[in-house]
């Protein structure tokens, strides 16, 4: 069989850049200002403090850590919210169910080409930022660690997708499930790291978080690409992202199986 | 006047009953709203276990602070958001060629004609969230203190909208405001930290070029410490200067639509 999935990626890949200028105002803007404010807040926490560091996190590491966790999210996010729900609304789903391809599979390369581009973003912009800002002189050590992180970036960027999935899914139901992705995202980013480095968090909640899919979406690849995790680390939590994933599947493979059942195909 | 009250009236009566028709719609956005507050607050509390004061701020201040900016955004949302999510895409259809017909101000009839009234029972959360903070505020203050932190609420509100509609406004003549948009919506985290943190160049972008400070951070300036002039007239004359701006867009904007070609 050809390579179809080959055709999907260079699709998608120039749907990404079809508005070029908005993608650059929306990537440049976000990662400016979003850096602009965090680096305030604990500029101002520190200062508050008289500290220079705090949870073994200076200020130049915490401004990597909101860089690579920014631009990072962007590698879970993927597609855009609506991806499956948009088309069983419009009635445009029909056309999954009718070709030879499967439709996770469609969909799972459609949302990776969306990953790995963002993760080439994630490269090139650590590699700029270490090159202009960074205090450390760049080494093989940097680059392994980077393309580890970027490695549990995309492993984790699966796990996501599961969860979207079964979100997405849930349309088969319900007309607009759009506020359950923001949700998603909501918890993704506070649980996982995004708004605030986990070991902020008070002990128990840590804890707790260990057990959930949330810290090995974010603050694991963060921590990997900054240097900051152990193996031990690393390889617990590439396991709890697979187990978490094939746990996931399963639920969406049972709401698929009773979700086709109700889809009409009318659009509106 | 009347007749634009009655009009929005109307505008109110048609956007229940149209929320009403999609129910789980309905109560996934209520949740959501209730995610997004919580989440806010949690990270504050966060920030508050490792520091006793943030932005020359105690913990209870701040959250005179957080409910200002909750209650801000959900005025926002209940009152402007739907509208402003679809001005760009009425824009770029033509669609806007039906309300520059109308005997009616086009502004007012874009600005204000879908009513969220999913979000209308998030406002009540958020008048909650804001009235309680209030109420287990360490120190003490007087009630004008309260209804001009109202006041300041509802310019809040008004300047959150000019920022939005300064943002929108390009679409006249760019294919697209989705990049805009997107950097707008990104902005918002400059609302929801206090204008003390940010200092310098970071100050001058944030109180004046961009000035999402004002929004929430200085009404709950204004409340939490001793009301002053200079900072009651910097909010006020970049209020004015920002709602000017937007007009005189707006207006440009109009002269050169050109329909669906637009």
């Amino acid at each position: 069989m050809k390579s179809w999935w080959k055709d999907v990626m260079a699709m998608e890949f120039r749907k990404i850049l079809a508005y070029r200028s908005d993608f650059w105002i929306t990537f440049l803007g976000q990662m400016f200002i979003q850096l602009l404010v965090t680096i305030s807040l604990w500029h101002s926490v520190f200062k508050e403090n008289n500290v220079t560091s705090m949870q073994g996190l200076n200020l130049e590491m915490l401004a990597l850590y909101y860089l690579v966790a920014n631009v990072g999210m962007r590698i879970l996010w993927g597609e855009n919210i609506g991806f499956i729900s948009r088309e069983i609304y419009e009635g445009t789903f029909t056309r999954y169910l009718l070709y030879p391809i499967s439709f996770f599979q469609y969909k799972t390369v459609s949302y990776l080409s969306y990953s790995l581009f963002y993760s080439l973003q994630l490269f090139i912009f650590y590699w700029l930022y270490q090159l202009f800002f960074g205090t450390s002189d760049l080494s093989f050590t940097h680059l392994y660690y980077l393309i580890l992180g970027i490695g549990i970036f995309l492993t984790s960027s699966l796990l996501f997708l599961t969860l979207a999935f079964m979100v997405e899914l849930i349309s088969l139901w319900a007309d607009n499930v759009w506020t359950l992705m923001i949700m998603l995202r909501f918890f993704v980013t506070f649980f996982g790291g995004g708004f605030i480095p986990l070991n902020f968090l008070p002990h128990w909640a840590q804890e707790i978080l260990a057990w959930t899919p949330f810290p090995y979406l974010i603050n694991l690849p963060v921590r990997t690409i900054l240097g900051l995790s152990h193996h031990t680390e690393i390889i617990k939590g590439i396991f709890f992202i697979l187990a978490w994933t094939l746990i996931l599947a399963t639920f969406v493979k049972v709401i698929w199986s009773r979700g086709q059942k109700r889809y009409t195909g009318v659009g509106i | 006047m009347s007749r634009y009250i009655r009009l929005y009236i109307h505008f109110l009566q048609f956007s229940f009953s149209k929320a009403l028709e999609f129910r789980l719609d309905f109560f996934f956005k209520i949740i959501m709203d209730i995610v997004y507050y919580s989440v806010n607050i949690l990270f504050f509390k966060v920030i508050y276990l490792h520091t006793p004061m943030l932005g020359g701020w105690t913990e209870s201040q701040m959250m005179i602070f957080i409910s200002t900016y909750i209650l801000i955004d959900a005025i926002s949302m209940t009152v402007f958001s739907s509208n402003m999510w679809w001005l760009p895409y009425h824009i770029n259809r033509g669609d806007l060629d039906y309300h520059l017909i109308r005997p009616v101000s086009p502004l007012f009839f874009l600005s204000l004609k879908d009513f969220s009234a999913n979000s209308f029972v998030n406002l009540l959360m958020a008048i909650f969230i804001f009235s309680y903070s209030l109420i287990h505020y360490s120190l003490p203050f007087h009630s004008l203190d309260v209804v001009l932190l109202c006041a300041l609420v509802l310019n809040g509100a008004l300047l959150y909208y000019c920022c939005q509609m300064l943002m929108i406004l390009p679409v006249f003549w760019t294919q697209s405001a989705r990049g805009f948009m997107d950097l707008f919506y990104s902005m918002g985290i400059a609302m929801e930290r206090p204008d003390k943190i940010f200092t310098g160049w970071r100050r001058f972008v944030f109180t004046f070029i961009i000035p999402f400070s004002l929004i929430a951070s200085f009404p709950a300036k204004l409340f939490i410490e001793k009301f002053n002039w200079p900072t009651f007239l910097h909010l006020i004359s970049v209020s004015l200067l920002f709602w000017i701006l937007m007009i005189f867009i707006w207006k440009k904007g109009i002269k050169a639509y050109s329909s669906a070609s637009s």
